[in-house]
């Protein structure tokens, strides 16, 4: 099922789509583009590339409270939260749902499933839009990822000469396009536009890097590599594919709540445990670690490098320490030096 | 039950509470009704107490007793700490089993060494009463146990009494220094190991307490001529899921939640040696 329709009236269809949930589209807040819940008015801007932060927190929330309790006396009474309510996301670039699958291989496919996100996964229909160019930083061309198509969307969209083409590619992306009524014209007769996205060559070696990786533990790179990493985490919190959560209580000795919330291997209280001892005491450990899961422990368990090439931690990073300097640092023009 | 989510506790009620050290309490914990779930030993648990938190803990009864679980629990931390601090009676939340477990059926036919110190032999417990349960199925059992004094041994009384008198079973106690009224071993436990001179032949063993006990014990054991295959010991890390997926006990390319605690010294070996 094809359908097209100017963009001019694009917000009749946001306003169409949010009945069935909140809508989820790149959002401009200021000198950022994030994906943010859909209102009237607001400023949508569906010609930015990527997003600041990835559309994860969709599906591992931030920040959710899975539980109330109450203590009462000797009691203690535990109230699951309430089930997750049906969302739409927009405009999600393809590298940014390569990043999801990885995801569902931890979350769904990996025995016991993870609930929570299984049943945000569910609950939420996906309108990937292809891109139309990259930022500097994009480098997906590394990654096997396709700019122009997406895995598991439930709609592909494409910009197209002042008008918006949409596919069905799933039954729930036909619900939500019938969910559209007359806004959506007849598309059948469209073709999507064949254009190669072209993004930037850092000249990565990328063949055979887990392998390599696994006698690298104690290489020297990584006494030098972590000595700029201030620690901030901010890595972590805009990549797509990590994924690393705490569990706190939240309330008083009556009552209260228990949530999980984004956490990131880059602080040291991490891996800190009672009694003091910490088995990633410092930022050379912590640096190794999370290179080591994206190039190596991923790869080894899913057969894949946990990076998309989406470019947010070169354009995030304070100092510089992304994930084309770590694979250029171990595998890049020092490979054959070694 | 696959659409529940892990992470929910159910409740659990405290029996009752054993002092059996100045800083080691063991808690006797029973679910809505009998157990709240089977394990095998060497299986952990996440126990919660609200606002406190959760922590990870090993269950220290062995799977034959199908009366309650037991916890022996040092108070290092937030968690422990507020544990210690239960009333019988009350109830805590408890969610699990989580973890390998100790290779039982692997163990079969062998002769088993335990080697704990201090609060390590909780998880060791588990398995020695399993064993015990199950006699006829392993072969000549040496437990060797020691601690800082002897008022820092647990399970006093069911160590020297109960496992003693097991058949083909000997205990080998040891303190790290003389005390008034101690007849048994004064030394280190892996120089007592070293002294006892265990043969390697058809044996397992398996080991849990500090850190630089554990080190030592396995240096002890190299030097007794055991491979390390023959092995086994149980790791502590950091957990918030218990799951293999909140990524704290990472640990090259497994998740020691769900793929250990428990490694032979092989395994081990082929892990980096970040615990």
């Amino acid at each position: 099922m094809k359908k097209i329709i100017a963009r001019e009236k694009l917000p009749e269809l946001w306003k169409s789509l949010s009945e069935l949930g909140p809508l989820f589209l790149p959002v401009q807040e200021g000198p950022v583009v994030l994906f943010q819940p859909w209102q009237e008015g607001a400023e949508t801007n569906l010609d930015t590339t990527n997003t600041a932060v990835p559309p994860k927190d969709l599906f591992l929330p931030r920040e959710e409270t899975y539980m109330q309790y109450r203590c009462k006396g000797k009691e203690l009474e535990v109230i699951p939260a309430e089930e997750v309510k049906p969302a739409v996301l927009f405009g999600v670039h393809p590298c940014d749902l390569y990043a999801v699958e990885m995801l569902d291989k931890v979350y769904m496919e990996q025995d016991p499933p993870d609930e929570l996100y299984k049943k945000r996964r569910e609950n939420t229909t996906i309108v990937a839009l292809s891109c139309a160019s990259p930022d500097p930083f994009c480098f997906c061309n590394d990654f096997d990822v396709n700019p122009a198509e997406a895995p598991g969307t439930d709609v592909m969209a494409q910009l197209k000469n002042g008008s918006v083409l949409l596919e069905a590619k799933t039954d729930k992306g036909k619900a939500l396009l019938e969910q559209a009524g007359d806004l959506l014209e007849d598309g059948s007769g469209e073709e999507f536009a064949r254009r190669e996205v072209k993004t930037a060559d850092f000249n990565l070696k990328l063949d055979g890097l887990p392998e390599d990786l696994k006698n690298r533990f104690e290489d020297p790179v990584w006494d030098e590599l972590f000595k700029s990493c201030l620690g901030c985490g901010v890595c972590t919190y805009v990549c797509p594919t990590c994924y690393c959560f705490d569990v706190e209580d939240f309330g008083h000795e009556a009552g209260g709540e228990r949530f999980r919330c984004w956490d990131s291997c880059m602080y040291g209280h991490f891996t800190e445990m009672a009694g003091g001892h910490n088995p990633r005491p410092g930022r050379k450990e912590r640096v190794r670690q999370r290179f080591m899961h994206k190039l190596r422990y991923y790869p080894e368990t899913f057969g894949q490098i946990a990076c998309v090439g989406c470019g947010r931690c070169l354009r995030s990073c304070p100092v510089n320490l992304d994930i084309v300097q770590a694979i250029q640092a171990l595998g890049g023009e020092t490979v054959e030096q070694r | 039950m696959s659409s529940v989510n892990v992470l929910l506790p159910q409740q659990a009620t405290i029996l009752d509470i054993t002092e059996e050290t100045p800083d080691i309490k063991t808690l006797r914990v029973v679910g809505k009704e009998g157990l709240p779930f089977d394990f095998m030993p060497g299986q952990c648990a996440m126990l919660s107490i609200p606002p406190v938190g959760e922590a990870i803990f090993s269950i220290t009864s062995s799977p034959t007793c199908r009366e309650c679980l037991e916890f022996s629990i040092k108070d290092v931390g937030k968690v422990s700490s507020a544990l210690h601090s239960v009333v019988p009676g009350q109830q805590i939340g408890i969610r699990g089993p989580y973890g390998n477990g100790f290779p039982v059926d692997e163990m079969k036919g062998k002769d088993l060494l335990f080697i704990g110190g201090g609060i390590g032999l909780a998880p060791l417990r588990s398995l020695i009463g399993y064993c015990f349960a199950h006699r006829e199925d392993y072969g000549k059992i040496d437990i060797v146990y020691g601690a800082r004094s002897p008022a820092d041994l647990i399970r006093k009384s069911e160590v020297q009494e109960s496992w003693a008198e097991e058949p083909d079973t000997d205990v080998h106690l040891t303190v790290d220094a003389e005390f008034p009224g101690w007849d048994k071993n004064v030394g280190f436990v892996p120089t007592y190991v070293s002294d006892l001179g265990f043969k390697p032949e058809n044996k397992i063993a398996i080991t849990c307490g500090p850190p630089i006990m554990i080190k030592f014990v396995l240096q002890a054991l190299e030097k007794l001529n055991f491979t390390p295959d023959q092995v086994i010991t149980t790791l502590e890390m950091r957990m918030k899921c218990g799951v293999g997926k909140c990524g704290r006990c990472n640990l090259g390319p497994v998740y020691v939640c769900k793929d250990g605690p428990v490694f032979t010294l092989e395994e081990l070996n082929a892990l980096p040696a970040e615990y």
